[in-house]
């Protein structure tokens, strides 16, 4: 066995106990290299070689054909003739922002004043993403309550296969101000729409809408504006282009690395910047939510903005505390006043407030204080965070008082990479509730997860959103989500402090199988932290704890060695637990599964 | 020692109160000492109200009235609905106005004061807290009102309806279930005005044992709480509040720690209470005095029963459910009121009733209760089987099941072989038209069949073509079609959303609305359905719809029983989860016709009314609860059958 087969067997097994393999020693130079004396030589000296007037011609006065003009400095190899199609990405265009708009031929003859007014300090970037997915899986589908797709449906599990078919367009448009590559440019104007048609077929009535009459397929369509911004440069404060820039408008917004907390497109204001070469980086942010489509996900901006305010500051300290490693203090605080009545989802279902308890609309106010780093500790990579929210809920659903919020979240990936594989450690820890009736919520929940971890979107339990089937109007765990916080919704629900939390173990690995196909495997155990919530909700004796085994496999395929063209397949299984079995009606209709795929193509 | 230490020392076991805390009896240190998984099998709970308690509640209860300077009527009635006071304080209001404040004129609805009197409100106040209650679940008049409104929660669009939509319906003064205490008979007593959903009536329990419920009219106005998202200070409920000071409902209990698909009940929505109920006046002291109704109660206190004891008509059977733990009903004689027999055509025989009876028994005994705790408590039910005359076979039911389930058990058991039978349109054609109080117009019985044959686009229908279970006569008895979706139009038995209220639903309010007038006038006499009106001259016997003699019911629980092809009775099953209710029903059929092989079972699948399709959207038959059992981890076990 090879030194290095034996340490990814280690890291597999026994990962605390697997060594660093050691460096190879630094030479010692003193003993290595042997002076040589210093010969009796002449050092060899440079003589120029005698002029020929006959080789070259004297300089004229008027040579139109050797000093051609040439448009910007952008231009001079098309101006040697290398020319470009409009439409191809990789080189220079226009259109990519490799070239100022002002400067173009085209743009100059059809808008003069326009092109002179920008000079070459204007630049257009525009964009285009095309996202099609195709979602087959089996859920607990409870039958419609008043009426049934089919005869002798005596139960209330029904039949689970589903599937989705969704097209999502992104375009992206940016103006940009600023002429060079080191300094910041000085304005930006961006514009995101997208627009996503969707289809969803289900096997039983009321589980995509809530009217049983609208049958077991859905087809639905929304544009969205996902990034409509401006952003200003304020001003430089170091040689090196430290800076202090501020973005208004709808703006994309990530508060820790790995989208655990908040990852979202909101309105809002950013001032952000950085100083000492870049070293450190900060934020300060007031973000208004904006209501989401129900079926794409994507903004709304045909519903008005919801009444959930987040004042975020945050700093980054690169090599800190190793070289290589990112450390980040957050501060979010989430101010969240939808006390004032329902609010009922594209599909008929009441999300705000959460069908739970009784049901009463309330606000809360929670202070998220947490800590992120990432990067590497030697051949180590490392992303980690954790999250501490304090806070107070009007109203517990539940309870059916006033509530202290006191939870806390962690999760760590622990990785190296083996030439081309790359072996992961995942773990996560989210806190549960005990006593739901208590004037305590001690489940953590987060603003608006999007986790990059554990498998992500390829795992099952982060993929599926699974409903708490007969326990209220609200899903175990949601879509594209890893808390198992009782949500109604995790992009139109209100955050929900009473949950059983969550706790996770796995491993997994990246493999870059050829430079065009990496495969992806990921294993984790999943339980709750406290099952007294399911139990209430459900009103039986409280499950186990055991949610079960998320197994799941990934091929990513690059057919052009780029990110242009990238095709994605994945199958997750859910093989249930003593818990989930207490829940779902897992052994008659065979596992909870999910498969997918995915071309993105991108321009 | 006292009286009530004695009582107190006597409870062997308070299995499902132990678990819970809170509440409990005055001034006692006593608590339960039943060891978990003591359930069904416990011995009784011997607790009940002394002649001092209920003086002491009233006193509580005028107590409050006074100090927020309003009269009341003060009714307190046992677990099984004697009513052991009546007390009017002067200036209290002598009649209601029934109001839904819906703005709904019609059946119940719109009558103004001066018809109906306060006293049999508070009555009715006061049983329903006692009727809906147990030792695992305390439920008071504002939870009947969360749970009998066309969607629930009310208030939430697109919800399906209450999952005892009807129920307010029962228990009703013509009821040959229960009776008045001038039949001379013990056990479930009548209610003058049905359930009530008028804030204002809960339970009273003893060292976590229910001995009772207390019920307050004090507004003169008899109606729901439609707005259930608010938080109401509501005079009656805060007088029901401290009236009930020292005998409150266990706080682990009442119905806001239990949830039904997710949603928690509501109890009450305030107790800042404005007296000390311990500073009460003494009862002699009291400005105002204990009155008469006629049929209920004489102008006395009367002690209450001890639920399980043959005083209360319910204990543990000594027959053929003695080794089931079943519990019966017993006459003022001890004897059994409804042992199980055969039917008198024959179609049923003795064997298969107590069989049938028996596997219901199992499966409630094995199901996990929906609306009690612990969690992890089994289902409480009454269990009845009716013929095609409508004569009950054979009632029984676990230890603490509701007593409000032993009057719907089996009217839901009638109202299935009913609407099963081959003679229902033409005894619903031949009824008189309810005709409604105060000017409020009439309804003819007869456009029912009318409407559902129309409906379902079938002209035999509601003769004996298709099997109707509880819960799809329910799913065409709701002012939405399909149910809670709004903007549909209603069910052909329903009211339309326009002119519906709980006090005006229809079919179910209509067939019984003659006589629960002459019930409310004074007349005693049984049988509910298809009676004539008020003063009427009677051409021939007023005995109105026999099979239907309690009232129909409309929501799930109960599956008609069929020997091949033939409709021979019905099974119907009430007191937990409605879910709970169609599994005991339908399973127990399913299993009774396994372990028999008679011949009879459920209906055959191809005349269930789960084939019919009106207007594109199926009916439903039966539907079994998620997590049915507490033993086991099965789910779908009603699959196939």
């Amino acid at each position: 066995m090879s030194a290095r087969a034996f340490s990814l067997v280690m890291l597999i097994a026994l990962p605390a106990l697997a060594q660093e393999k050691p460096y190879p020693p630094e030479p010692n130079r003193d003993e290595e290299i042997v002076p040589r004396r210093a010969g009796p030589s002449e050092p060899e000296r440079y003589f120029p070689p005698p002029v020929d007037p006959s080789q070259v011609p004297q300089p004229a006065a008027f040579l139109p054909h050797e000093t051609l003009p040439v448009p910007d400095r952008w231009r001079i190899m098309q101006a040697l003739g290398v020319k470009y199609p409009w439409f191809d990405p990789y080189n220079q265009n226009m259109l990519k922002g490799d070239l100022p708009v002002g400067g173009d031929p085209w743009f100059r003859e059809h808008f003069p004043d326009l092109a002179k007014k920008m000079g070459d300090e204007w630049f257009v970037s525009l964009g285009a993403v095309s996202d099609t997915l195709v979602e087959f899986r089996r859920l607990p589908t409870p039958v419609g309550a008043q009426t049934t797709q089919r005869p002798g449906e005596y139960d209330v599990f029904g039949q689970g296969k589903q599937s989705t078919v969704a097209e999502t367009f992104i375009f992206s448009m940016s103006l940009i101000k600023g002429d060079t590559t080191f300094r910041p440019p000085d304005y930006e104007f961006r514009f995101t729409p997208a627009i996503n048609v969707n289809r969803s077929e289900v096997e039983e009535v009321r589980a995509l809408r809530i009217d049983p009459r609208e049958g077991t397929t859905r087809n639905d369509s929304h544009f969205a504006v996902q990034e409509l911004y401006a952003d200003m440069h304020l001003r430089n404060v170091s040689d090196r282009y430290d800076f202090d820039s501020i973005r208004v408008g709808i703006q994309p917004f990530n508060a820790d690395f790995r989208g655990f907390l908040f990852q979202d497109q909101p309105l809002g204001v950013r001032l952000f910047g950085n100083r000492d070469n870049n070293q450190w980086q900060y934020n300060l942010a007031w973000f208004r939510r904006i209501e989401k489509d129900t079926n794409s996900g994507l903004n709304d901006l045909g519903a008005a903005l919801r009444k959930d305010d987040l004042f975020v500051a945050n700093l980054y300290r690169q090599d800190l505390p190793w070289p290589g490693f990112t450390s980040q203090a957050t501060v979010i605080v989430d101010v969240n006043k939808e006390g004032d009545g329902q609010y009922y989802d594209r599909n008929g279902f009441l999300v705000r407030p959460a069908v739970i308890g009784d049901s009463r609309p309330h606000d809360y106010t929670v202070t998220y204080v947490g800590y992120s780093g990432d990067g590497h500790i030697g051949r180590w990579n490392l992303s980690a965070t954790v999250y501490g929210a304090f806070g107070h809920d009007t109203h517990g659903e539940i309870a059916q008082r006033p509530q202290t919020i006191r939870a806390g979240f962690a999760a760590a990936e622990l990785s190296r990479d083996f030439s081309w594989a790359r072996l992961r450690l995942n773990a996560l820890y989210q806190s549960a509730d005990k006593d739901p009736f208590d004037g305590k919520a001690t489940g953590f929940d987060a603003i608006l997860e999007n986790p990059q971890f554990a498998g992500a979107e390829t795992s099952f339990w982060i993929r599926q959103g699974v409903p708490l089937v007969g326990g209220g109007g609200v899903a175990l765990s949601g879509r594209n989500g890893i808390l198992a916080s009782l949500r109604s919704s995790k992009d139109e629900g209100q955050s929900n402090f009473v949950n059983p939390g969550l706790e996770l173990l796995g491993v997994g690995g990246d493999f870059d199988v050829t430079p065009l196909v990496r495969a992806i495997g990921n294993i984790s155990y999943l339980r709750f932290g406290d099952t007294a919530v399911l139990g209430v909700l459900r009103n039986q004796a409280p499950p186990p704890k055991e949610i079960g085994w998320d197994i799941s496999a990934a091929v990513q395929w690059r057919p052009f060695m780029s990110q242009n063209v990238v095709l994605n397949f994945s199958a997750a299984a859910l093989l249930p637990g003593k818990g989930l079995k207490q829940l779902y009606d897992e052994d008659q209709r065979g596992p909870q599964y999910s498969v997918l795929g995915n071309v993105v193509l991108t321009f | 020692m006292s009286d009530r230490l004695v009582r107190i020392a006597a409870i062997a076991c308070i299995a499902i109160a132990s678990g819970c805390g809170g509440g409990g009896s005055s001034g006692s240190s006593s608590s339960g000492t039943g060891g978990a998984g003591c359930t069904s099998a416990c011995p009784a709970v011997q607790a009940s109200l002394a002649v001092s308690d209920v003086q002491r509640i009233v006193a509580q209860a005028v107590g409050e009235a006074q100090a927020r300077n309003v009269h009341a009527q003060i009714a307190v009635v046992d677990r099984v609905g004697n009513v052991l006071a009546v007390f009017q304080m002067d200036g209290a209001p002598a009649t209601v106005a029934i109001s839904s404040g819906l703005g709904v004129q019609g059946g119940l609805d719109g009558i103004p004061q001066g018809t109906i009197p306060a006293t049999l409100a508070a009555i009715a106040k006061a049983l329903t807290g006692a009727y809906l209650s147990s030792a695992g679940n305390a439920f008071s008049t504002r939870t009947a009102s969360q749970i009998i409104q066309e969607h629930f929660n009310p208030g939430e669009a697109q919800q399906p309806s209450g999952p005892l939509y009807g129920v307010q319906f029962s228990q009703l003064s013509c009821s040959d279930v229960n009776r008045n205490v001038s039949h001379g008979s013990v056990g479930p007593k009548r209610s003058p005005l049905g359930l009530a959903a008028d804030p204002g009536g809960m339970p009273l329990y003893i060292g976590g044992a229910l001995v009772g419920g207390i019920g307050i009219e004090a507004d003169g106005q008899y109606g729901i709480d439609r707005d259930i998202f608010d938080t109401d200070t509501n005079v009656e409920e805060l007088i029901a509040v401290a009236g009930s000071s020292g005998y409150a409902a266990p706080a682990d209990i009442r119905g806001d720690r239990i949830t039904a698909d997710g949603r928690t009940f509501r109890y009450d929505d305030s107790e800042s209470i404005a007296s000390n109920p311990a500073n009460a006046p003494a009862f002699t002291a009291l400005p105002g005095h204990l009155v008469a109704v006629d049929g209920y109660t004489g102008a006395m206190i009367t002690a209450g029963t001890s639920f399980g004891t043959p005083a209360s008509g319910v204990r543990a059977d000594a027959g053929a459910f003695a080794a089931s733990g079943g519990w019966i009903l017993v006459d003022a004689s001890n004897a059994a009121r409804f042992p199980p027999r055969g039917s008198s055509d024959g179609s049923l025989s003795v064997t298969e009733v107590t069989t049938l009876m028996t596997d219901a028994i199992a499966i409630a005994k094995r199901a996990r209760g929906q609306i009690r705790r612990p969690l992890g408590s089994s289902a409480e039910v009454t269990i009845s089987v009716v013929d095609l005359n409508g004569d009950i076979l054979g009632l029984v039911r676990t230890p603490d099941a509701p007593v409000f389930g032993i009057d719907v058990a089996v009217q839901k058991a009638r109202s299935a072989m009913f609407f099963s039978s081959p003679g229902a349109a033409s005894l619903l054609a031949s009824v008189p038209p309810a005709q409604y109080l105060s000017d409020l117009g009439s309804a003819a019985i007869s456009q029912y069949p009318d409407r559902m044959r129309t409906f379902l686009s079938d002209p035999a229908a509601l003769t004996g073509n298709i099997a109707w279970s509880a819960r799809a006569i329910g799913n065409i008895h709701r002012p939405f079609f399909p149910d809670g979706i709004d903007g549909t139009p209603p069910g052909p038995l329903s009211t339309p959303i326009a002119s519906w209220s709980p006090f005006n639903v229809g079919f179910q309010l209509d067939l019984s609305y003659n006589q629960f007038v002459k019930g409310v006038l004074g007349d005693t006499s049984t049988g509910c359905a298809g009676r004539l009106q008020a003063g009427a001259i009677p051409i021939a016997a007023d005995t109105g719809i026999l099979q239907l003699r309690n009232g129909a019911q409309i929501f799930p629980g109960s599956v008609p029983i069929y020997r091949g092809n033939k409709l021979v009775g019905a099974i119907g099953v009430s007191g937990d989860g409605v879910d709970q209710d169609d599994m005991i029903s339908f399973l127990g059929l399913a299993n009774a016709a396994k372990d028999l092989g008679t011949g009879i079972g459920n209906a055959p699948a191809a005349i269930r009314a789960d084939t019919l399709t009106p207007m594109g959207t199926r009916l439903r038959y039966a539907q079994c609860p998620q997590a049915p059992f507490n033993d086991s981890t099965d789910e779908n076990v009603c699959a196939g059958l």
